[in-house]
């Protein structure tokens, strides 16, 4: 009684698909498999592959491949690590469709706010890492409400809230930078907020340690837990994640406020790495993040994507500023570069099979 | 129908990669003639009028047009050659208006350059006064029911002088009512000498509108009948390759008590959504082990009945009461509903049930995921066995649980939103068109795990256009129009014209 | 799958593992001194990487000319320059890139000083010399400064302003700097100075537009409605002065306002040639440097010099429509 052939080639409806857009049907399951996880890990393969040419194409002094020495390894890591760890939230936000353009903006305020609340307020390091953290949480956690109860698209609500972060910055640092005196006297704020620019074993910059540690948390997060299932299914079909009971206003909340927590704590290293708060900081920073997420392999449209590419796509374009760098490539020309890359990217995506 | 036919399709073979989509077929079409092409999904009805439709161009075999072999380069190159294809989901721009769709990349030209807009009007008003649609050709296409639409797209066809319309499953969302109008169209279109390609699931139309059927089976020729005179046995024997049991079920066990109450629902919405009709004195009860069938017109609020049940509708203020076990009920959401035991079966399965493009698993266990959670992480064993479970509980067909659900035949992806809905362990299951564009086996398939639902307690809301689906399948049937309760037909006196009778709000006998 | 997890598991707990057991330390102590610096003397290649904070602005690309062009001159000199974009971070990686690099003299143009002075720092304490052009750094770990006086820059503007541009007086408004910033601070500082001597002359508004044109113009926009009687604007450089006068023109009001700027670039849209066209009343030299970097670093590196002086100030020169066309070609400007 059943439809005798599983493999139906045409039960999409007529007209819409040209059969020849599923090629992958007609390879052999192996083969199939090997080109699937290609694409899986393409950024992986990516970065791999950047850091090879990286290698050949490094300068060499005294014997030495400069680009290999640890120094500019833990240097890498280490310039890429705010851009990361805003990146890793910003990949929860375009997972379900959406996108956060204000991470730049929050990263300058959290930057003010570390610099203000130990500076002027003579406050200790817990409570005013606490206190930013519950800040930057708070701010994406409203952007986050008004786009899943009002639903305004969250790349205006989000456009929005970068002006009013800025603004809240300027306000409150009074449109200066405030700069990071270290000491036990007043205004001054306590030696070990220096750490975050400082290094484990003079090998492993700080803040490189915090962006893999959180990539791996929020990769395994992404991996196992309800939540990022739900993540996925408001992505891939809001309506149907919605009729099937999931929570769709509270996770959409929760991922805001996990991106501006993100970006709160990216804020917080860039204020320890360059001992100074300044509202102006950041500015950018979300598109450096949102073209890792991509280079990544997170469909902009949500519903598809993993952390493994996020962080692969950030150390790809770390990797990349850095050997265009020392190879003096001209500033521009590192643009054009970046760019290009970035489309690269991209269209790999659209190559990839659609259906797997 | 005696000269030669408009088209003749001689040997027609096509191959995608392993999988024989086509395979040695001959077809006919002939000026004036309805000709059905009949067969489960997969059987090759699809590609065959891709090739014919000129979408895909790579084919063994010839086609003759006029008795002239052509050779389409592309869809184009068909619609030159008089053949024009009206596809199930319509090709239409919502955000344009009527004329504009119609004349799409070849709009009249003023002197300047400009599009003639009044012409293009005009021409288009032309159009739809023959297909006798009483409709502006300003009017925005978005703005339409699903059946104007389908008439735009008829008109579209008309004025690009098609001979032969290919028509695929054109009242899969057409309520009773606009389905009548649409044959009569066809039989004004059949007058006119146009030759028409059929497709549909559903026999009973067949025997109307057909004066041929073509039935292919596994991509190849399985024979062709007189839909008029053969029956339906025989032809759903052509179709399967097999004899057929009663497809529809027979009575069952007596109803228990009663479940869902509703009495005198009403929604005033915030803000009025045109198309919505929100209910407006709905009553009706639905009891355990009780299949309760929903009809009306299209635009009656089957729809929006279900998916206020549901927690899902538009947001607005409620008033009347409605019970499940005698206790009052008001979902403020899916899962507010899902907690007090309700399910929900979309109409749309790929707009609202389903992730096309995540994995046959991923999807199955959504709704479910709480129980198949440890502080919030997933347990991939408990996951995976209980999809191996569901997915053969329910027969469903997919290469792995990995797939993603795109691939699945729309049968199969039915089947994976019902095991969905299921694992939530719902004790009332509301469904809306559950076997809209599902071939025959797995229609059969669904109406079996329906009985087996409600034999084992559970109780159904299922809303139908099919009239025949409602009449086999249901204990009752209750009729809306506009959003209101007008009969409530108990399985003896449900017939399809006293249900059609209701459903136009038509003198309404309240039986109980 | 299992072993996928477990892997991270096992990934994860090395990275615990390294973060508890390691001490942490400060940055800059680490890669303690590999002696960068090569020997000095001449017929010998020097690689001089050049840190400029932001190309987009016209002042800074001018600087980068004159070092490369200085270079030039200098043989076995080869200059590498990196553009931070306005960007602390990046800066701070540029830095490093240098370094990793192995250039022999650092000249750098700091964004800000604060965020900068431990990688500069960081550079000198490897033997790599450091020249900081235009803004300072922190502290005294560095080979030599050389930047203009912003506060005499400031200061000569404002006397210019209480003995020729308004002796009798009157309302002036100051479009300053980015905020923050040590030349908007100081030139406005300096400017206060410089008009103290003129007790009539009331500074009735100041607003920043952060060294753009653009902001220029829309802060002028704002100030004229604000203050319609204004008699002189006192802008931090010369395109916010200039972008300040399409404002005024808007208005109606270029000819009864008098605009003045500071940095007199020697580049066809700068301000020497606005001066000379008559837009502005006067411009104050605010000089590069590069010429002066480059000098410096043929004395170190050529030269072996080792005493070269901390702190090298530039003077600044008043440019009106007198000397304008004068002093343009001197500059090396582009006709």
């Amino acid at each position: 009684m059943t439809p005798p052939n599983p493999t139906a080639v045409e039960e999409a409806p007529a007209g819409t698909p040209p059969p020849r857009r599923r090629p992958s049907l007609r390879l052999p399951r192996d083969r199939h498999a090997l080109v699937d996880n290609f694409f899986r890990f393409q950024s992986l393969f990516g970065l791999v592959a950047v850091f090879l040419i990286a290698i050949a194409v490094s300068p060499v002094r005294n014997g030495e491949n400069i680009f290999l020495s640890s120094g500019n390894l833990a240097n890498i890591v280490r310039a890429v690590s705010e851009i990361g760890i805003i990146a890793v939230g910003m990949t929860f936000v375009i997972l379900i469709g959406g996108i956060d353009l204000s991470v730049g903006a929050v990263l300058g305020l959290a930057a003010v706010g570390s610099a203000t609340l130990m500076v002027d307020s003579g406050m200790g390091i817990l409570p005013t890492v606490l206190i930013v953290l519950l800040i930057g949480t708070a701010f994406g956690a409203t952007q986050g409400a008004i786009v899943a109860r009002i639903g305004i698209q969250s790349f205006i609500v989000t456009l929005a809230g970068l002006q009013a972060a800025r603004g809240i910055a300027r306000m409150w640092s009074g449109g200066l930078g405030v700069p990071i005196a270290y000491g036990d006297g007043p205004k001054e704020a306590p030696e070990a907020f220096s750490l975050l620019s400082g290094s484990i074993n003079g090998v492993l910059p700080v803040p490189a340690v915090l962006f893999i540690a959180i990539g791996i948390g929020a990769l395994l997060v992404l991996r196992s837990t309800a939540f990022a299932r739900h993540v996925y299914a408001i992505g891939g079909n809001e309506k149907a994640a919605r009729l099937s009971g999931v929570p769709v206003r509270r996770v959409r909340i929760t991922v805001f406020a996990i991106s501006g927590l993100l970006a709160a704590l990216a804020g917080i290293i860039h204020a320890g790495q360059l001992n100074q708060g300044s509202p102006n900081d950041g500015s950018g920073y979300e598109l450096d993040a949102i073209a890792a997420v991509v280079i990544g392999g997170t469909s902009l449209a949500g519903g598809s994507g993993s952390m493994g590419g996020t962080i692969a796509g950030a150390l790809l374009l770390g990797i990349l500023n850095n050997i265009l760098a020392l190879n003096n490539i001209d500033a521009n020309v590192q643009l054009v570069v970046k760019g290009l890359v970035i489309v690269a990217a991209a269209a790999l995506q659209k190559l990839r099979p659609r259906i797997s | 129908m005696t000269e030669r036919p408009l088209v003749r399709m001689t040997g027609i073979g096509k191959r995608f990669g392993g999988v024989q989509a086509c395979r040695d077929i001959d077809l006919t079409i002939a000026a004036g003639e309805v000709h059905a092409l009949l067969g489960e999904n997969g059987a090759g009805k699809s590609t065959l009028i891709n090739i014919l439709s000129g979408v895909i161009t790579d084919y063994d075999g010839t086609i003759e047009v006029d008795g002239r072999p052509v050779s389409f380069g592309g869809p184009v190159d068909a619609q030159r050659a008089g053949i024009a294809t009206i596809h199930q989901e319509l090709d239409l721009v919502a955000g344009l208006s009527i004329a504009e769709n119609m004349f799409l990349g070849r709009e009249p030209r003023t002197r300047l350059g400009g599009v003639d807009i009044r012409r293009m009007r005009r021409q288009a008003a032309e159009h739809l006064r023959t297909l006798g649609a009483d409709l502006d050709p300003r009017r925005l296409v978005g703005s339409l029911r699903v059946g104007e639409q389908q008439l735009v797209e008829i008109g579209r066809a008309l004025s690009l002088d098609a001979r032969v319309l290919i028509m695929d499953e054109p009242t899969a969302a057409l309520a009773d009512a606009e389905v009548e109008r649409l044959f009569e169209t066809i039989k004004e279109l059949r007058r006119a000498g146009v030759g028409i390609v059929y497709i549909s699931h559903r026999m009973a139309e067949l025997e109307v509108i057909a004066d041929r059927a073509t039935v292919l089976r596994n991509g190849g020729l399985a024979g062709t009948v007189d839909p008029r005179t053969a029956s339906r046995d025989e032809i759903i024997q052509l179709m399967v390759g097999r004899s057929v049991d009663a497809l529809f079920g027979e009575g069952r066990n007596e109803p228990g008590k009663v479940l869902l109450d509703v009495r005198n629902l009403a929604v005033t919405p915030r803000r009025p959504t045109p198309g919505r009709t929100e209910p407006a004195g709905v009553d009706l009860t639905v009891r355990t082990g009780e299949i309760v069938g929903l009809a009306g017109l299209m635009g009656a609020g089957r729809t929006e009945l279900l998916e206020t049940l549901f927690g899902a509708g538009g947001s607005g203020r409620r008033s009347g009461q409605m019970t499940i076990d005698g206790r009052p009920y008001g979902p403020h959401g899916p899962r507010a509903a899902l907690a007090r035991g309700v399910a929900f079966v979309p109409e749309d399965r790929r707009g609202a049930g389903l992730m096309l493009e995540h994995s046959v698993a991923e999807n199955v266990v959504l709704s479910a995921l709480a129980t198949l959670t440890t502080l919030g992480v997933v347990r991939r064993q408990a996951v995976r066995r209980t999809v191996a479970e569901q997915l053969t509980a329910l027969a469903v067909k997919a290469a792995s649980p990995a797939v993603a659900a795109a691939t699945l035949s729309g049968g199969n992806q039915q089947k994976v939103v019902f095991a969905k809905q299921l694992l939530t362990q719902p004790r009332l299951l509301l469904l809306d068109e559950p076997t809209r564009g599902v071939d025959i086996g797995a229609k059969a398939e669904i109406y079996r795990l329906l009985h087996r639902l409600a034999d084992a307690g559970m109780a159904i809301l299922l809303a139908s256009s099919e009239l025949p689906e409602l009449l086999s399948l249901c204990d009752r049937v209750v009729v809306l129009h506009r959003g209101r309760t007008v009969a409530t037909l108990p399985r003896a006196s449900a017939t399809q014209q006293a249900i059609l009778a209701a459903a136009n709000g038509d003198d309404a006998k309240e039986t109980r | 799958m299992r072993y996928a997890r477990r892997a991270v598991a096992v990934l994860a707990l090395t990275v615990l593992a390294t973060t508890t057991a390691c001490s942490v330390e400060k940055a800059g102590d680490g890669n303690g001194g590999t002696d960068a610096a090569a020997e000095c003397g001449s017929g010998k290649e020097f690689l001089i990487g050049m840190s400029q904070a932001n190309n987009a602005e016209p002042y800074r690309q001018v600087m980068n000319d004159d070092v490369s062009n200085a270079a030039k001159d200098v043989p076995g000199f080869k200059v590498v320059v990196s553009d931070a974009a306005q960007d602390n971070s990046k800066q701070v990686a540029d830095v490093e890139n240098f370094i990793s690099q192995g250039i022999n003299l650092l000249i750098i143009s700091p964004n800000e000083a604060k965020p900068l002075t431990a990688v500069v720092k960081k550079a000198y304490d490897q033997g790599i010399p450091v020249i900081v052009l235009d803004r300072k750094v922190e502290g005294d770990a560095y080979t030599a400064f050389i930047g203009g006086d912003n506060v005499a820059i400031g200061k000569a503007a404002g006397e210019y302003y209480a003995k020729t541009l308004l002796p009798q007086g009157g309302k002036v408004v100051e479009i300053s700097g980015l905020p923050g910033s040590t030349p908007a601070a100081e030139r406005a500082q300096g400017f206060r100075e410089g008009v103290a001597s003129n007790p009539q002359i009331q500074i009735v508004a100041s607003q920043t537009a952060e060294w753009l044109r653009e902001k220029g113009q829309s802060v002028m926009d704002a100030m004229l409605k604000a203050n319609p009687d204004i008699n002189a604007v006192y802008a931090h450089n010369d395109p916010m002065a200039e972008g300040a006068y399409l404002a005024a023109k808007a208005a109606g009001k270029e000819s009864t306002i008098k605009f003045t700027g500071i940095d007199a670039l020697p580049v066809p849209s700068g301000g020497i040639k606005a001066v000379e066209q008559g837009r502005l009343q006067a411009t104050f030299q605010y000089p590069t440097g590069g010429r002066e970097a480059i000098d410096m670093a043929k004395k170190i590196l050529v030269d072996c010099q080792k005493d070269v002086p901390k702190t090298t100030t530039l003077g600044t020169t008043q440019i009106t429509k007198d000397n304008a066309a004068q002093v343009y070609t001197q500059l090396g400007g582009k006709q």
